[in-house]
């Protein structure tokens, strides 16, 4: 079962589900959730491999940028771009 | 497969690893084999010529490698470390080229730590800049394993506002390699200081990700050293329980076996229980890598933990069993406790890896 990727909604619902389960915050889209401090590498790797199994996409390369996973909105933004898909 | 894999890695070492400890030297011809057969990274995917082995399968033969000789695994560890980084950061060309390398017969190491960055990655002191079509690389490395046999370096530095990894070819100019003399484990691992004197290389060996901050470089690239080494623990565990089972049914006291002996049937068990614990937390670590699952990357750390911890207890009870016919420093159970202790310093010391797990427990509370 999957969902296009134009409905950014999901995306984002299942973006910041996943960051409130692991950090017990509520994330602003727009807000830089590294910027208060307080979160790992680890847990960076743990965003980076969520996407990917949660969308269905592969990040490497130019994509593995810090940027791309600042905020939720940045994460969207990098989902979309890659194709990926909510139940991928 | 991966049968047929680990039978080929244990008659490819034979008795060697004893000799290779003493002479502190794998014969480079031998690890140039295996890098052709891909036995070096086998988790590189078969479209780049590798064996395609997923985590669980490449740790049994990670496992294997360490079972006999911890100098090869640690080659082992470095080469599929190098590998992980040219697939998770290299673009297409370095993925064929650079990765494909790595299983075509070349040797590469990684070089993170320095004199005053060891656990403190971001106290690094080594810069990568651009300049025009080139890179230029300039600092020293510590302690760079597989380093001395490395036709590649797979280099971490500052670069701008954060950091990144350029691939050089050892032989580059400016580039100097000394091997450490005296190495108190892994003798044969290749250890190697590394001096980068206005390394000039072509930017297209810049990966790509340059500009993420260290931290986060380097707990990438770790994640697969962590797991390669905590089933190379799992390996020297079941050397030591393999050599301590021998010894003490053969060898006779007091009119009996060794293992009859209840203080020393008690060591027995305990490696037993040591080899199945750490056994348990990397086959776990492995699975959610395998399944791409988040938690993989604490689960990583925490086997590698786990598995550092139980070999050097571990290796000092087999040592212990085995007393003076283990005391060769170069037999297996010397071997072991040796290496052993190392592994509870290198990639996240068990004081690196308290810390992170301890910041996991409380992200979480």
């Amino acid at each position: 079962m999957t969902a296009p990727t134009d409905r950014p909604t999901d995306v984002q619902s299942a973006i910041s589900a996943f960051i409130e389960t692991r950090t017990r915050t509520t994330p602003e889209p727009d807000v830089d959730i590294f910027a208060a401090g307080g979160l790992s590498s680890l847990f960076a790797m743990e965003l980076v491999v969520h996407l990917e199994k949660t969308f269905g996409i592969a990040i490497s390369g130019a994509d593995m940028r810090l940027d791309n996973f600042r905020t939720v909105d940045s994460m969207v933004g990098l989902v979309t771009r890659l194709g990926g898909r909510v139940d991928a | 497969m991966p049968d047929r894999l680990a039978a080929e890695i244990t008659e490819l070492v034979g008795d060697q690893a004893d000799g290779w400890d003493r002479s502190g030297l794998i014969p480079h011809e031998l690890l140039r084999k295996m890098s052709g057969r891909g036995l070096l990274c086998a988790q590189v995917p078969e479209e780049y010529g590798g064996l395609g082995l997923n985590s669980a399968q490449g740790g049994e033969l990670t496992a294997r490698a360490g079972s006999l000789c911890s100098s090869l695994r640690s080659v082992m560890t470095s080469q599929g470390m190098a590998a992980w980084a040219l697939q998770r950061l290299g673009d297409a060309e370095q993925r064929s080229g650079l990765l494909g390398g790595l299983v075509r017969g070349r040797l590469a190491a990684v070089g993170f730590s320095e004199a005053d960055a060891g656990s403190d990655v971001t106290a690094m002191r080594t810069t990568i800049r651009r300049d025009g079509g080139d890179v230029v690389v300039d600092g020293v490395k510590t302690w760079i394993t597989a380093a001395r046999y490395a036709d590649e370096l797979v280099i971490f530095g500052r670069y701008e506002d954060g950091g990144a990894v350029v691939a050089i070819p050892a032989d580059t100019p400016g580039v100097t390699i000394e091997p450490v003399p005296d190495p108190l484990g892994c003798r044969a691992a290749g250890h190697s200081h590394i001096r980068l004197d206005e390394v000039r290389v072509p930017a297209r060996r810049l990966l790509d990700g340059a500009g993420m901050p260290l931290p986060l470089l380097i707990t990438l690239v770790l994640a697969y050293g962590r797991m390669s080494v905590g089933w190379g623990c799992v390996g020297i565990l079941r050397g030591c329980l393999a050599a301590a089972g021998a010894h003490a049914r053969s060898r006779r006291q007091f009119g009996k076996p060794l293992g009859e002996h209840q203080l020393v049937g008690r060591h027995l068990a305990g490696l037993l229980v040591s080899e199945q614990i750490a056994t348990r937390a990397c086959e776990h670590a492995s699975a959610l890598w395998d399944a791409n699952a988040p938690d993989a990357v604490t689960a990583t750390v925490l086997a590698k933990h786990v598995g550092a911890t139980q070999a050097a207890q571990g290796a000092a009870a087999a040592v212990q069993i085995l007393g003076s016919a283990g005391a060769d420093n170069s037999s297996l159970v010397a071997r072991a406790y040796r290496d052993a202790k190392l592994m509870e310093i290198i990639e996240g010391s068990n004081e690196l890896c308290q810390v992170m797990l301890a910041e996991h427990v409380l992200s979480r509370s």
